[in-house]
């Protein structure tokens, strides 16, 4: 429906990024180096989608797929682009065989049960795990004890445990 | 000899630590006596280092909107349309936010030596009319070291690197056969608990070849290139670094007396080691090439905190805004922002 929706009216395509966007990104974040890279790929996946989407047909294929077949030929494309800068140890990533749909599903729940973790929880997540600042800076910026800090982080990622319900990906 | 009993830290505490090794890629220490409850939540842990930047999913989105709408008033994509959420990444593609810019007398003789000894691969190399490089990039791993030629204002300037390699022997082997010396060969009696060897290479760099326990080789594990600073109180550099560069130590190990044995210190998503001089391992003035955020603000804040202006910041026609600064200890530091061209 939303697909049909953002084909005959592109405006309404941000309705499809909102509900596959961590997907995408989850997806092609662990399989690249760094959040610079991850953010390129997923930026031109959803061009690329949003260029092709009176391309896509549904013949059996969910849209998510189509997303990930255009995230997977991105790291591709990418790895291939730098091959010349990459050494023994770095292998290029071979995405096909690791397109783990259960474990993007997984990924991609977690990312957005961050979003509605309590607050002051939510934002102790997002300093330490995306901005990686060290405990001793978000305690100085939350105006916290350093030991708060752990606290809260713990009780983050123990309410986000539980969220999942011991779910593994 | 008495053994002491493990303190059993509290699960806040343990947790910490690991998210901390994990966030840098480093090996935690082993928990002596882990939490229960500690393996299931670093399954949680592993999964939020990729967690996305909440301005970047903004951004995209806004961004998509305005090219929607443009393509419904074109009725065609428009390939013109600004990439407003394409980050412009302040580390130019291919480079860890530390590097060693190694000077050296014969920079042609030392690439050579970097892919026969280490593998490296040359990326760039521009060289001078008479044949002499101004600057050459070789990847090794997934770090990668530049070089040039020395000349009369910048003269050779050796520098300690600690390489990780996936294996220290084989490395080693290759190494004194491009024409390294060795100190000591690799050995697991290393206090760093890594198959750890030592060599000098005919440019006077010493050569750190080790292989950790745990080794994850690859862009996600460590860092294959990390300077390694033999230094005369090693401590203010710590001081230095992190007022300068905001850099944070990741590990201080200090004897009794407050001397450095050894120390790890991050920038960005990098790190180098510093210890106190000791013995052979003497300071050795070296030039460091760091990407930041902001170069001019870096810049500003390295001044402040007691560093002399090499050069102040400008636009490089390569496509970098760059200044130097010199810190204390004689080492000169090229603080450079990618400005995405």
């Amino acid at each position: 429906m939303l697909v049909e929706a953002a084909q005959a009216d592109p405006a309404k395509f941000a309705a499809l990024y909102e509900l596959h966007f961590e997907r995408v990104y989850g997806f092609i974040a662990g399989r690249v180096p760094d959040r610079a890279a991850a953010e390129d790929l997923t930026s031109e996946v959803f061009y690329k989608a949003l260029a092709n989407l009176k391309n896509y047909e549904w013949r059996g294929t969910p849209f998510a797929a189509w997303l990930l077949r255009i995230a997977a030929n991105a790291i591709i494309d990418r790895s291939q682009r730098r091959s010349r800068e990459h050494s023994l140890t770095d292998d290029p990533p071979d995405p096909a065989v690791h397109l783990d749909i259960r474990a993007i599903e997984h990924r991609a729940r977690l990312f957005r049960l961050v979003g509605q973790l309590p607050e002051t929880q939510r934002r102790v997540v997002h300093e330490r795990f995306v901005d990686q600042r060290r405990t001793r800076e978000i305690a100085q910026r939350l105006g916290k004890s350093e030991g708060a800090i752990k606290q809260l982080q713990l009780r983050a990622l123990e309410r986000l445990r539980a969220q999942m319900g011991g779910a593994h990906a | 000899m008495p053994k002491r009993l493990p303190k059993r830290r509290t699960l806040a505490e343990q947790v910490e630590e690991v998210v901390q090794a994990m966030l840098v890629s480093l090996q935690p220490r082993p928990e002596p006596a882990p939490h229960r409850d500690l393996g299931p939540l670093l399954a949680i842990v592993r999964e939020l280092r990729y967690l996305p930047r909440q301005e970047f999913r903004a951004a995209l989105k806004s961004d998509l909107q305005r090219r929607a709408s443009v393509s419904i008033n074109k009725g065609t994509e428009s390939s013109a349309a600004a990439p407003a959420a394409r980050a412009i990444h302040y580390m130019r593609p291919g480079f860890t936010s530390i590097t060693p810019y190694i000077v050296v007398s014969g920079a042609s003789q030392f690439i050579d030596f970097l892919r026969r000894a280490f593998d490296g691969q040359e990326r760039i190399r521009v060289p001078l009319p008479d044949g002499k490089l101004m600057h050459a990039e070789v990847a090794i791993g997934n770090g990668v070291i530049e070089t040039a030629d020395a000349n009369e204002q910048i003269p050779p300037a050796p520098t300690d690197i600690h390489l990780y390699v996936n294996d220290a022997d084989a490395t080693f082997d290759r190494a004194l056969a491009a024409g390294a010396a060795s100190i000591y060969r690799p050995t697991d009696e290393h206090p760093s608990g890594d198959r750890w060897g030592a060599l000098t290479d005919l440019f006077g760099n010493r050569w750190y070849i080790a292989t950790p326990k745990g080794w994850t080789p690859g862009p996600e594990g460590l860092r294959s290139v990390q300077p390694y600073l033999h230094l005369r109180e090693a401590h203010k550099m710590i001081l230095f670094m992190e007022a300068a560069f905001g850099a944070e130590e990741m590990g201080v190990h200090k004897s009794p007396e407050g001397r450095v044995v050894h120390a790890t210190m991050r920038i960005g998503n990098a790190t180098l080691e510093i210890d106190e001089a000791h013995g052979e391992y003497q300071p050795k003035p070296c030039h460091l090439h760091i990407f930041v955020p902001d170069a001019d603000a870096t810049y500003a804040q390295a001044l402040g905190a007691g560093a002399t202006s090499v050069e102040p910041p400008t636009d490089k026609p390569y496509g970098d805004r760059s200044a130097g600064v010199k810190d204390p200890f004689g080492n000169t530091w090229y603080l450079n922002t990618f400005l995405g061209r």
